[in-house]
């Protein structure tokens, strides 16, 4: 079972080595953990209150150390009294399910192995742990008591619990809600690195001012990379100033850009194990101007606390990410945003299946009325029957056959295999590119036909049956109408009402694609994103594709009885009871 | 004299009526007795070898040793099916001189059949009592041939199996004969009627072989869902009050979702094997067929004879099954057909996608998924859509005929 996957990590860490197999690689896994929020309890979210200084004081001990030092240690943990500190490392480390803690801590064989298994899982607690551990840990750096080697650790461990204290740069798709955090990472380095640069006199904050206008004004992102190059240092100035000023957006961005590129390591938040005092000062000068601003996030209020309970858990985090239709980012590599992957799928997917209910409807319609005028002749028995071989024939199986004899050129070479442009279709004209497109859409949209029309040929000749056999035909009849009249006036009108309320199926259909048909075309719309996204483990994209489906499926149905009433004024809400 | 015909017997009686639903139901005997006889039909295995010092039955061991739990149950029905026949011909006898009905001896059969081949699963599950297959997977040299000819077996009449690779013989087109020269097994000169695939396999065995698997998918996932829908449908409709509004707004929740796309996220999360494929269609197709119950139940629950039923002291339990859904449970049946109709093409195109069943396994989409691969290779694309093709038309047939019968507004 895959449902839930695991952590990618812990299942190399078994005492057997390879435990279980992940497709998931351990960046995907954790990106994914971070935006679902799968690192919060499921419904009730109590960490709050919680005491965490005692963990997060034994997860800092075995941070600072290497595996030999864990190894040399394995055996007080193992004959541990009762009471001492090295009891309540073993209980500490029981808690965290190492797999067969107990047995290997006894057979001083695994003592390497289960040194590294520790030590992932020691890490994997302080990820889990979060911002409830910040803290004590931040309270840790804090004590002059500490020693060298604890800050080391406590150091290590905030570097698990907070992800990207300081971030530099814009994501790819840069929004407005980044810019804080940005600044402010920018300005705590400002403040301790602007004495370092020279001032830059006017004439070259001209050439800059232009040569910066002129990045802004790029669209393209490779452009605007060959164009950061042979920037000064010096300049940098000029770069922090646009930044921490009044600037717009797609300044603050270029700026940030640029100044990530020249900045190699603006603050320092990780040490290596061996690190000397003042190292640590100094990262440890960076966490503190990082944890004095959120001092409230990290410690706060009763009601808040309270608030968490409820609020701050995964459940409530997916319900709000549903309400508020925010899907996040892809779990792919390219963190493109979901909606944007939705709607650029949409546009591919809703032409087609609109060409293909507009021919559905003005094929079946016709068709279901001529069988049914013509009841019981050979005409009606032809159509019928070849209807029915039609109705049997899957989707997809008509799309393999048709790629198989119109489009691989074994035996025709009609239409193309893949896509829904030529290549350089671009620099086509109008009338040329609506020509190649349609050219290219013509099969597919067949096969999404070819089964819905048959069913609704089917479903119009019984609706126009029934209406046929009804007494008012009779009377139509009775009194001299042309036969034509009657069908076209009296019956048809009745006829269509049942039919036009099938236009429920319409705007799901729209929306959903055909996951095999688009598959089998090779065409980039809705039904290939599912596909895509299921294959991949795209978790957002899949919840999202899900939801859309499943409101749209809901909007239409309840369009479908509201056109009920509008269609049939037989039909009202009010004359019930 | 009171006309005594009953409800089935009317259906029955219109049902003959339609020529086209009529036949389809005599086809699906052959397609039926094509995936029990498999084997028989197609096997690498001889049924006789004699290798020059001993004489062994291999296709007889091989029967209880198959590699995939369906062409198991499959092969002990093809085990049993000549028993049963026997018993049930003496049976028949007996029961036709109590003046026992036509339909229910028929029921009878067909529960006698199911019962003996379940029994029979069961027993040569235990390994002790399982023929072991000692015949190893043996190729000859044209010397040993030649020289030694007392090696020699009795084939099936297609000596290929439904896993026998050859990788000798890849991608050949239909009626490709092995030259002589390259032959190595006792099998090999047997033309390859529908041609091979990637891996050398016959295409027409595998298709016979696909058809247990199709048949299977779409039996099974059908009986699970006409289940869960008549028993939810038949309870919501006859308690009504919370029972009724609970079952419908989850019939309305798991509607709501597309059903391929969720049997497909369901498939993908939880694991591509047939077994889980059947269980994921049958739990999602469910909400159809529990409306349908619930509508007619809500109708019957209001006559007169309910009340009688329960005023004579009978329990809710026998009120709904033996009073209630004897009269209520006709439009699921006749969506049932259609419902396999439908779990077979599921099945093929959760299978053309990847997320179906797995390679080795021989299936109608497997074969197709070879085909899309590479459109050189028409046969792999031409023949199980063309299975396919009838299959579902049989099928669809049959229900339509179903469907005409059952409604009275059709009925002359």
């Amino acid at each position: 079972m895959q449902l839930a996957p695991g952590d990618p990590l812990l299942n190399q860490m078994g005492s057997t080595g390879v435990a279980g197999q992940s497709s998931q690689t351990r960046e995907a896994f954790l990106i994914q953990k971070r935006d679902l929020k799968l690192d919060k309890p499921l419904i009730l979210n109590f960490n709050y209150f919680r005491d965490y200084t005692e963990p997060v004081h034994i997860a800092a001990h075995y941070a600072s150390m290497t595996d030999e030092q864990i190894v040399a240690e394995l055996p007080a943990l193992a004959d541990a009294k009762p009471g001492s500190p090295e009891a309540a490392r073993r209980l500490f480390l029981k808690r965290l399910d190492i797999e067969g803690f107990d047995r290997r801590l006894a057979d001083s064989d695994h003592g390497y192995r289960l040194a590294k298994a520790i030590n992932c899982y020691v890490g994997i607690y302080c990820e889990d742990t979060g911002v409830h551990g910040v803290s004590s840990a931040m309270a840790i750096l804090d004590a002059d008591s500490m020693d060298l080697q604890q800050k080391v650790g406590a150091i290590r461990c905030l570097n698990r619990m907070v992800v990207d204290p300081f971030v530099y740069t814009y994501s790819r798709y840069p929004t407005n809600e980044e810019t804080r955090a940005i600044v402010s990472a920018w300005s705590t380095w400002w403040k301790r690195a602007e004495p370092t640069f020279a001032k830059l006199d006017l004439g070259r904050r001209e050439a800059l001012e232009a040569r910066f206008e002129a990045l802004v004004a790029e669209t393209s992102r490779g452009k605007l990379f060959a164009g950061m190059e042979d920037f000064d240092r010096d300049d940098m100035r000029f770069f922090a100033e646009k930044l921490l000023g009044d600037s717009t957006l797609r300044q603050k961005v270029v700026a940030s850009l640029g100044l990530r590129l020249y900045i190699g390591k603006p603050l320092l938040i990780d040490v290596p194990r061996d690190a000397d005092a003042r190292l640590v000062r100094e990262v440890m000068e960076n966490w503190f101007a990082y944890f004095e601003p959120r001092q409230n996030e990290y410690v706060p209020d009763i009601p808040t606390k309270l608030w968490a309970v409820v609020a701050d858990t995964q459940y409530a985090y997916m319900v709000k990410r549903l309400a508020t239709f925010n899907f996040g980012r892809s779990a792919l590599k390219t963190r493109e945003p979901v909606s944007d992957k939705i709607v650029a799928a949409v546009i591919v997917s809703a032409p087609l299946m609109f060409m293909a209910s507009i021919a559905i409807y003005l094929i079946a319609v016709p068709l279901g009325i001529i069988c049914a005028v013509n009841r019981g002749k050979w005409i009606d028995r032809f159509i019928s029957l070849s209807l029915f071989l039609l109705y049997s024939i899957p989707p997809f199986v008509a799309g393999m056959l048709f790629l198989l004899f119109f489009c691989y050129g074994s035996y025709f070479k009609w239409f193309p295999m893949l896509g829904l442009h030529s290549e350089g279709a671009e620099s086509f004209g109008f009338l040329h590119y609506l020509t190649d497109y349609l050219w290219h859409a013509f099969l597919p949209v067949i096969c999404l036909s070819l089964f819905s029309l048959a069913g609704m040929a089917m479903y119009a000749r019984t609706s126009m049956l029934d209406v046929i056999g009804q007494d008012y035909i009779r009377t139509a009849r009775a009194k001299g109408v042309p036969e034509s009249k009657v069908i076209m006036k009296h019956g048809l009108r009745n006829a269509l009402i049942p039919i036009i309320t099938l236009f429920s199926g319409f705007l799901p259909a729209m929306l959903g694609g055909s996951v095999l048909v688009e598959f089998l075309f090779g065409i980039p719309g809705m039904g290939q994103l599912s596909w895509l996204s299921i294959e991949q483990k795209d978790f957002p994209t899949l919840m999202a594709l899900i939801y859309i489906d499943a409101i749209v499926v809901m909007v239409s149905i309840l369009l479908t009885d509201l056109m009920y009433v509008f269609v049939d004024p037989r039909i009202s809400f009010e004359s019930q009871g | 004299m009171i006309n005594s015909e009953s409800y089935f017997d009317i259906v029955w009686r219109q049902f003959k009526k339609n020529r086209f639903a009529f036949v389809s139901l005599w086809i699906l005997a052959p397609l039926f007795l094509m995936a029990i006889f498999a084997p028989a039909i197609a096997s690498n295995q001889p049924f006789v070898f004699y290798d020059g010092d001993e004489v062994l039955f291999p296709w007889f061991r091989s029967l209880f040793n198959p590699s995939e739990p369906v062409d198991f149950s499959f092969n002990m029905a093809m085990i049993g099916f000549f028993p049963c026949l026997l018993v049930l011909l003496v049976l028949n006898y007996k029961w036709k001189r109590n003046g026992i009905a036509g339909r229910r001896r028929l029921l009878r059969a067909g529960a006698l059949y199911i019962a003996i081949t379940i029994v029979l699963c069961v027993a040569f599950s235990f390994d002790a009592i399982r023929p072991k297959n000692r015949y190893l997977a043996r190729t000859f040299t044209e010397e040993q041939f030649r020289s030694n000819n007392l090696n020699y077996g009795i084939y099936s009449p297609i000596p290929f199996g439904p896993r026998e690779q050859d990788l000798g013989a890849v991608f050949e087109g239909p009626g490709y004969i092995k030259p002589e020269a390259l032959q190595k097994g006792s099998n090999d000169g047997f033309p390859h009627i529908l041609g091979t695939d990637n891996t050398g396999r016959d295409v027409l065995v595998q298709m016979i072989y696909g058809t247990r698997i199709s048949l299977t998918v779409g039996f099974v996932a059908v009986a699970i869902y006409l289940a869960i829908g008549v028993i939810l449908g038949a309870v919501a409709g006859y308690f009504g009050g919370m029972v009724d509004i609970t079952v419908c707004r989850i019939i309305e929740i798991v509607m709501l979702f597309p059903s391929f796309f969720l049997i497909l996220t369901l498939v993908a999360l939880i694991g591509p094997s047939i077994y889980i494929i059947m269980v994921v269609i049958g739990i999602t197709g469910w909400p159809g067929i529990a409306r349908l119950i619930r509508g007619e139940v809500l109708k019957q629950r209001s006559i007169d004879y309910v009340a009688a039923a329960r005023a004579l002291g009978t329990s809710h339990g026998r009120v709904i099954f033996r009073h209630i859904l004897p009269n209520a449970i006709s439009p699921a049946l006749v969506s049932a057909p259609f419902g396999i109709a439908g779990a077979i093409i599921t099945e093929a195109g959760l299978s053309l996608l990847g997320f179906g069943v797995r390679p080795p396994t021989p299936s109608w989409g497997t074969l197709l998924r070879l085909g899309n691969s590479n459109y050189s290779y028409w046969w792999l694309i031409v023949m199980p859509a063309l299975a396919m093709f009838m299959t579902v038309t049989i099928f669809n047939l049959v229900g339509s005929g179903l469907r005409d019968a059952m409604d009275p507004k059709l009925r002359v």
